[in-house]
């Protein structure tokens, strides 16, 4: 590839290079360099503040005064040259966050990967599966996301949402593929940590062992800080462990990726909870210099309804769900009604079931239409045997003698309220019932629960109560205090709570080292350039997204067994070759344009690649109309499109994909190539005078030269 | 307007809510989809996740937020 124009992208591309070749031996030297890189990064990202390049040239004198090496001398020189003479360059970077020539968004992330809150980099993962490279999977995706076996069973997966195959059938099923490499690569022992930085001496202590306190921890104790997590309950993971079902992601898979941790050297402090056990201040005097606050959100909204505190048998779906998991496996009652039509009810509710209860029924205010919960969630719900009441609105609980009997209920109907464009259910005046039960459950949401940090001064809360934060570096009105997951964003989801905890540990790295944070939100990082999967056309289109086989359902309603069976490993290799590697083809459309509206071919029909309106894709008709002349492939700005001749054959491929491929034709005279026929004919009908008949005896521009040389002597002697 | 998963929006405006941040302004006039919408209440009141085309996944309050379809 042509070195780039970019100051800011070709000092970050020398850097790396000098980085990569393992010629800076000394640690202090490569620690200098590898921060260096950081902030030209945040450069080239546009997520520079007024400070980086200053701390950018200050670090390059630091790395000359320290080591004389050649290439420390060489990138000392490529920062001076930064701050000096390109200075302008790296200033509009900082300012407008622009690069003139686009050469910084050259290696733009695909659309998965920017979508996914932890910036995984799905396109190498994904090929790295297809080609059965799980081990190397699952480094690629460590390096964004430590628990990737967990997320392959939970993630609400806003990758597949943005998949651009999506646009042309249906996403590519990265989730499931994500499980299947964590699995084989564990059960394969090469599941393995990544090195670990020299130890650093200094302490950071995390408050929560959910994915947020745990992702954090991960990051900061590669980077070699002594990293302590002090948790309340007895046992790692939070929700993930105690909100999430068994039958959903067993226990076994949190441990195991758990025992990672724990074998960097992570250490946990099991029924410690902070603002009781643990202070800020008795961690300072502890010698721990920076502290993380992932405490989730725990508390439950309560349904503030008549009978609610009365009786033992009503309770909240964290609660529940959190008893089970800790092994209580009473059931909550023998006929349950669970109020809320989010995926936290329908977790009790098939949580219920499984532990034995005759009767579960959810009771959601509006229709099925506006219910929040995943719809896979909801059909394997009523599959199972839950049923769904509509349009409910709870008023009381109902009992006698201590113990629930049902729940007074009134029919809603939905009405737009004045002012907004919402749907709100109305009580239908005189549509009382009741709904039988001896148990209560409420979920009707989740909010953290702030006593804990009662003590600690000047964080400041949100007016939803949640904990106040710079989201570009999770750093919170405290210096020194970071804070992330559900804590900061309300309940959320798995991703984004270890996407803010790595964010997290990065800024409490910058914390502890003195540099600026960012201002803006991380770019998700390119973490390679995999070679694509070839395969024809016709396969890429006709490959459909595997189904997900699920345990029989007579041991959905009476086992926590895992539901979701997996693919087998034929699905899987075969549904990785579906991604299209918009890592490396960006979809900017030039390809298209140039045949249709320059060539006047219109071989390209990918209609997939516009995002607002997505027109047919065939992949396949390009075998059809292209005339093989390269154009689209002279014009690709990322080496995505390819013309090349292989075996006596011209090919054309889109990341891999052979859309058209046709005998070369070569020089009756010298055995030169010519081009292909369909190509020599369409130039031919160009070039030459609609009288003139075709040539079907092809010839090299030289020898057709000598030919008609040749039939001139010919015709002179006749 | 209730957000579903899915859904395509565009953030077309800065948003008075407290979470708005300075940085968002950049992303006025992006389109995205909706990743996870309030997934408990349909609460209007709650951070909806939106994954923008080029600009990654973050929670909008949803005042600034509009459907595209
Ligand atoms: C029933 C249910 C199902 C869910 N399903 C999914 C799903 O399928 N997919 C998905 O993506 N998300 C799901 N979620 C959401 C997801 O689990 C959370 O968004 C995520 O776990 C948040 O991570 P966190 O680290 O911020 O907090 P948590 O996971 O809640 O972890 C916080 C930890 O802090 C500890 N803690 C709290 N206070 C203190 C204290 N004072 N001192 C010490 N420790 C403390 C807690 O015990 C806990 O271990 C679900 C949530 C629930 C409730």
């Amino acid at each position: 590839m042509s070195e780039p124009l970019c100051p800011v992208r070709s000092t970050i591309d020398q850097i790396e290079r000098i980085c990569q070749s393992n010629a800076l031996v000394n640690p202090k030297s490569r620690r200098i360099t590898e921060e260096i890189l950081e902030l030209l990064n945040d450069v080239a990202w546009g997520r520079a503040g007024s400070d980086h390049l200053s701390s950018i040239k200050a670090l390059g004198e630091e790395l000359a005064q320290h080591d004389n090496k050649p290439e420390c001398t060489r990138v000392a020189q490529l920062v001076e040259d930064a701050v000096t003479v390109h200075l302008e360059t790296f200033e509009s970077h900082v300012r407008t966050h622009n690069c003139a020539t686009g050469e910084c968004v050259k290696l733009a992330p695909a659309p998965c990967q920017m979508a996914c809150p932890a910036g995984i980099d799905v396109p190498t993962y994904v090929t790295l599966i297809g080609m059965g490279h799980d081990a190397e999977a699952i480094s690629v995706i460590r390096k964004d996301n430590p628990f990737p076996w967990v997320c392959g069973l939970v993630c609400t997966r806003p990758c597949e949402m943005m998949c651009v195959r999506g646009r042309m059938d249906e996403p590519v099923s990265i989730k499931f593929l994500k499980a299947f490499a964590a699995e084989r690569a564990m059960s394969e022992r090469s599941y393995q940590n990544p090195p670990k930085a020299p130890d650093k001496g200094r302490k950071v202590a995390i408050v929560g062992a959910g994915p947020a306190g745990m992702s954090a921890a991960y990051y900061l104790a590669l980077k070699g800080y002594g990293v302590e997590v002090f948790e309340d309950l007895p046992m790692a993971g939070g929700m993930i462990m105690v909100g999430i079902p068994r039958y959903r992601l067993p226990r076994e898979v949190i441990d195991r990726e758990v025992g990672m941790l724990e074998e960097l050297g992570v250490v946990f402090h099991f029924n410690t909870r902070f603002g009781r056990d643990v202070t800020l201040n008795s961690l300072k005097d502890a010698g721990f210099e920076a502290f993380f606050i992932a405490i989730g959100a725990h508390g439950s909204f309560r349904l503030n309804i008549p009978g609610e505190s009365d009786y033992p048998r009503v309770s909240d779906a964290i609660s529940l769900l959190k008893k089970v998991a800790l092994g209580d496996r009473n059931i909550p009652g023998r006929r349950v009604v669970v109020v809320g039509g989010g995926n936290v009810a329908i977790d009790a509710a098939r949580t219920c079931l499984r532990l034995g209860c005759e009767s579960v029924t959810i009771a959601y205010r509006r229709t099925r239409n506006e219910m929040p919960a995943d719809i896979e969630e909801i059909e394997q719900a009523e599959e199972e045997g839950i049923e769904i009441t509509f349009l409910t609105i709870p008023v009381a609980v109902e009992g006698k003698d201590g113990q629930v009997t049902g729940l007074r209920c009134l029919r809603a109907k939905l009405v737009v309220k004045e002012g907004t464009d919402r749907l709100y259910p109305k009580p239908v005046e005189g549509s009382e019932f009741v709904l039988p039960a001896d148990a209560v459950i409420a979920a009707i949401g989740q909010q953290v629960q702030t006593e804990c940090l009662q003590t600690v001064e000047g964080l400041h809360w949100s007016r939803r109560q949640t904990i106040g934060v710079d989201l570009a570096c999770m750093q919170t009105d405290l210096p020194g205090v970071f804070a992330a997951g559900d804590a900061v964003t309300g309940p959320a989801t798995v991703i984004e709570a270890i996407g803010g905890g790595k964010r997290a540990a990065e800024a409490i790295d910058r914390h502890l080292s003195g540099l600026p944070q960012p201002k803006m939100p991380p770019v998700p990082v390119r973490r390679a350039r995999t070679p694509w999967i070839e395969m024809t056309a016709a396969e890429k289109a006709g490959r459909r997204r595997p189904e997900m086989p699920l345990l029989n359902i007579d041991r959905r309603r009476l086992m926590f067994q895992q539901v979701e069976l997996g693919y087998s490993e034929d699905d899987v290799r075969r549904e990785a070759g579906r991604c299209l590697r918009c890592d490396i083809c960006r979809r900017c459309g030039l390809c298209v344009e140039i045949c249709r509206d320059r060539m006047k071919i219109g071989a390209l029909h990918f209609g997939y690649m516009n995002f607002d309106q997505p027109g047919p894709t065939d992949l396949k008709i390009t075998e059809k109309k292209c005339i093989l002349c390269g154009a689209c492939a002279a014009n690709c700005p990322n080496e995505a499109i390819r013309i090349e001749d292989r075996n006596g054959e011209r090919i054309l491929s889109l990341c891999g994909t052979i859309l058209n491929r046709r005998p070369l034709i070569t020089c009756a005279d010298c055995g030169a190539v010519i081009g292909t026929e369909a190509y020599i004919q369409h130039m031919n009908r160009k070039i030459l005078a609609a009288e003139q008949t075709i040539d079907t005896v092809y010839r090299c521009a030289e020898c057709h030269r000598k030919h008609q040389a040749q039939l001139s002597v010919d015709l002179a002697r006749l | 307007m209730t957000f579903r998963k899915g859904q395509r929006v565009e953030l077309f405006r800065e948003s008075r809510d407290e979470s708005w941040e300075a940085y968002m302004r950049e992303y006025i006039g992006c389109h995205g989809v909706v990743t996870d919408p309030d997934t408990s209440i349909n609460d209007p009141d709650a951070l909806v996740e939106v994954s923008l085309e080029g600009k990654g996944t973050h929670r909008f309050p949803q005042d600034c937020l509009r459907p595209l379809e």
